[in-house]
């Protein structure tokens, strides 16, 4: 993207994003054009939304904006997560200490949101408020309705649909509070979503619910824009880039899904190898009880297997809450994309309807109308936000997949050493000469 | 001492090593002399050095098998695998073997040779054979004797088997055994002409004989029960061992198919990543796939090697047996000097009962003298004279038998000995190449592992 003035609106058609200068970058272009670097669509357009420029369809002004930080923090804060270091960051949530409640209607647990920050947007730079599943479901909810253009992180699922599993349990409430707070962290890494007026209250209210009965629902021009466009309408043809996208996400899925069913009977496999070696350990013991010189060797071997035993019962739990649930999070992840790229592909299929009843409608041209501009707008800046979520998202599974697979080597490899270590102690012991016979 | 009576079973004894017309002549000589000096059978801890002159002077080996047919009793086609077995005497000078004899055998001649072991050295814990059909399998090993890993795994054992006898300071020394490994033909004729069979005790007789003893040596009891223990928790471990494999084989061989799913992920990524930013970054899928792939192979040689180990403990496992064989021998022995003596016991009271003339005990002849009137004195002194002689033998024979009682309590115990500390000895070295196993095993897991986590790291 060059630095000169913005050209005019181009049409629809098989091009690359990039080419295309933001629609909403308008008379605010020169500021961030002239900046260091050639912004990336995102960049402006979340310098926009900030802005007193934003228009709502209602004419109210957006609640809680001010100016954000200048261009060069907001750049940093835009820099892939691995380049961001404690000091440009000015968000930071936590979720941890879950607790169960028991009520006479139901049982449930609460996790601890922590929240330090010194945006402007929040009133007291540190926030601690309780917060149970179902609160976090609204959150995504209404962070779906109200940013439709971005990709909205998943939750963990909401029912546990495999064989019995306790939802009280350490172990479970453990995976879950991790989810919950990779949840927030992504949505707090993201330099849209974490300016939320919803996340905002999620994070601060001290009565959540009485907020979510107000129905009080800040929808950005485009959200709430998006939120009208019907169905219904065909797509003629979809930009190469969000073609490739849905092709990518559904084999990536694919994938995932056999990495995952690998997984678990690895984990199956393992298990029953460790039920196996819980009875094996034990035969040597009932062995020593009637040896004389051999009773300690042999009492030796019994505890050396119960020592490898419990390792394997650790990478075996280890496997099971922190590697399946994060293939499992992906998976949700891709789904939720593909809706997205969906309602886009609608967004861009009425434009087109509209511009080719227009185009049909010889009398006004060439003036596009006022409705076919809208159109365009919305698809063009759906278009860009999702382009730069995507990159996001892409640099961002690359990250956690590197290290939920070298989490899974480093498991491994910490198995196999705890039991070479319960092995090699035992050489000496089996070498042992018995000098008083 | 007295003049022992002779012994059916002293007569049936082999005659000291004395190989006949062998044509190695040096090799006889060496026989010959080992045997003048070492004539004590008793002796069971005698060092290894001063008995053990087979394993010094020859080595033996049973260095192939072979499919075979022919025609059994019944005249029908069968299949069969023969052992070759090899015998090399070792030359003094310059350490040098030279082969001198090499026949082929099949298992139930081994059989043969041990069921004869069996009887004439009663007092022996003799060396078992390998199982005959395999057990404690894990799924993949195939159950089939014919199948080439069972026939190499029993090549193993039949050759373990005669280097135990080989080197059992009384085995060794045994003609039937000598022939075994020298005399191919007519061998089968020559132990069944030892009439070996007919001098088995009988199984029932031993049962018997179990049951009804009143007095056994307290060690034989307590080495019974020992050794019955001992096998159920070989075999228990045996069985558990083989699930265990069965388990581990599974987890290592599921591991494969992570490489191929890596490949087209890194595929479709590769796609994906030619418009972003960090396409730089790939998994070094190849070195992935092919690491994963090692490590799911990596499980046939790792479970090959803890067979041997298993192998190991089955030999032991059926030592159990011999050993019972001893015990069941010193219960038969004590029960026959039990009956024995209760029988002279009974002789000298009757004999007591004539000569005073009161009757303690009811016998048939004191009632037949109450119905049917007295005996002469005539009659009476007769039958004294027959009881006489009769408790003459029965203390003779009681004194024999209290004798080889000893006697093979003595030996049998010294070869217990023995026994023990070949077992103790046997056992740790089993445990500790297990251990080596396992340390082994785990090694190789860490390098894969950790050769992988460098192709993660490289995302």
């Amino acid at each position: 993207m060059s630095g000169g003035p913005p050209k005019a609106l181009p049409s629809t058609g098989p091009h690359s994003l990039r080419d295309m200068p933001h629609p909403l970058a308008g008379s605010s272009s020169e500021e961030a054009v002239g900046g260091d670097s050639t912004p990336s669509p995102d960049l402006l357009m979340a310098r926009s939304f900030g802005d007193k420029d934003l228009i709502l369809p209602n004419g109210g002004t957006p609640v809680g904006t001010s100016s954000p930080a200048s261009s060069s923090s907001l750049l940093n804060r835009l820099q892939l997560d691995d380049d961001l270091d404690g000091e440009t960051r000015d968000l930071f949530v936590t979720v941890d200490d879950p607790k169960k409640h028991v009520c006479t209607m139901e049982t449930y647990i609460t996790y601890r949101i922590t929240t330090k920050s010194t945006r402007v947007e929040f009133d007291l730079p540190e926030y601690s408020v309780r917060r149970r599943y179902q609160d976090f479901d609204w959150l995504r909810n209404k962070l779906e309705e109200s940013q439709p253009t971005h990709l909205i992180p998943p939750l963990p699922e909401k029912f546990v649909v495999k064989g019995v599993v306790d939802r009280f349990s350490e172990e479970f409430v453990e995976t879950r509070r991790k989810a919950l707070d990779k949840f927030l962290k992504r949505i707090t890494d993201h330099p849209v979503l974490s300016f939320n007026e919803h996340f905002n209250v999620f994070l601060t209210a001290k009565d959540l619910n009485a907020y979510k009965k107000q129905g009080m629902a800040l929808l950005t021009r485009v959200g709430e824009s998006v939120k009208h466009v019907t169905g219904g309408y065909k797509l003629r043809s979809r930009p190469l880039e969000f073609a490739a996208i849905g092709e990518y996400l559904d084999m990536f899925a694919l994938k995932l899904g056999t990495i995952d069913r690998i997984a678990q009977r690895i984990i199956k496999e393992e298990i029953e190898y460790l039920v196996e070696l819980r009875e094996y350990g034990p035969v040597y013991s009932t062995w020593s009880a009637l040896e004389g010189e051999l009773a300690e060797p042999l009492e030796g071997v019994s505890a050396c297997i119960g020592n490898c035993s419990t390792a394997l019962e650790e990478l075996t739990d280890d496997m099971t809450e922190d590697f399946l649930p994060v293939l499992r999070e992906y998976i949700l992840y891709s789904d939720s994309m593909k809706s997205v790229l969906k309602k886009r592909d609608q967004v861009q299929a009425e434009y087109e309807a509209k511009l080719e009843a227009v185009a049909l409608r010889k009398e006004d041209r060439p003036k596009v109308p006022a409705d076919v501009e809208k159109c365009q707008d919305r698809m063009e800046c759906f278009n860009a936000d999702l382009k730069a979520d995507m990159e996001r998202w892409q640099n961002n599974k690359r990250q956690d997949f590197r290290q939920l697979l070298m989490g899974m080597a480093d498991k491994n490899i910490q198995y196999y050493e705890k039991c070479l270590m319960a092995w090699e102690s035992i050489i000496p012991l089996l070498q042992e000469k018995q000098e008083a016979k | 001492m007295e003049q022992a009576p002779p012994d059916p079973e002293r007569r049936l004894q082999p005659a000291p090593l004395e190989p006949l017309g062998h044509p190695d002549a040096g090799l006889e000589a060496v026989v010959g002399e080992e045997v003048e000096g070492a004539r004590d059978e008793g002796s069971g801890d005698g060092t290894m050095t001063e008995n053990n002159f087979w394993l010094k002077k020859i080595e033996i080996s049973v260095s192939e098998a072979e499919k075979r047919t022919g025609r059994n009793a019944m005249n029908m086609q069968e299949t069969y695998t023969a052992y070759l077995i090899e015998t090399r005497s070792v030359e003094h000078i310059d350490g040098q073997s030279v082969l001198t004899d090499s026949l082929w055998r099949r298992y139930s001649e081994f059989e043969l040779l041990r069921n004869y072991l069996l009887v004439y050295y009663p007092h022996v814990v003799v060396p078992p054979l390998p199982e005959k059909r395999a057990e404690f399998v894990w799924h993949k090993l195939s159950a089939d004797n014919m199948d080439p890993d069972f026939v190499e795994r029993r090549r193993i054992g039949l050759e373990n088997f005669l280097l135990r006898v080989a080197s059992h300071p009384i085995l060794c020394r045994d003609k039937i055994f000598y022939l075994f490994l020298t005399q191919e033909g007519n061998w089968k004729e020559t132990v069944n002409e030892t009439g070996f069979q007919l001098k088995a005790d009988s199984r029932l007789k031993a049962l018997n004989a179990t049951f009804r003893v009143k007095n056994p040596d307290k060690r034989f009891t307590e080495l019974k029960h020992y050794s019955d223990e001992l096998q159920s928790v070989i075999s228990h471990l045996l069985r558990v061992r083989a699930r265990v494999a069965d388990r581990l084989y599974g987890v290592y061989k599921v591991h494969g198919n992570y490489g191929r799913v890596f490949s087209e992920w890194s595929a479709i990524e590769k796609e994906m990543g030619d418009g972003l930013q960090s396409a730089g970054h790939h998994m070094d899928v190849h070195s992935v796939r092919w690491f994963l792939n090692r490590y799911a192979s990596s499980i046939d040689d790792i479970l090959e090697d803890e067979e041997h180990y298993a192998d190991q403990l089955k030999e032991y496992l059926f030592y159990a047996e011999a050993l019972r064989a001893v015990c069941r021998k010193h219960e038969l022995m004590q029960y026959d000097l039990e009956m024995a003596a209760q029988d002279l016991a009974s002789k000298k009271q009757q004999c007591e009962e004539l000569a005073t003339g009161t009757v303690r005990t009811f016998s048939l002849k004191g009632m037949t003298t109450k119905l049917f009137g007295q005996e002469t004195p005539e009659q009476r002194e007769a039958r004294i004279k027959v009881l006489e002689e009769q408790i003459n033998e029965g203390e003779q024979q009681l004194k024999s038998k209290n004798l080889e009682g000893r006697e093979f309590v003595k030996n049998a115990w010294a070869d217990i000995e023995r026994f023990k500390e070949q077992k103790n000895r046997d056992l740790k070295e089993a445990l500790i190449s297990y251990a080596v196993m396992q340390i082994s095993m785990c090694k190789k897991g860490i390098q894969v592992w950790t050769n992988a986590k460098e192709c993660f790291s490289k995302m």
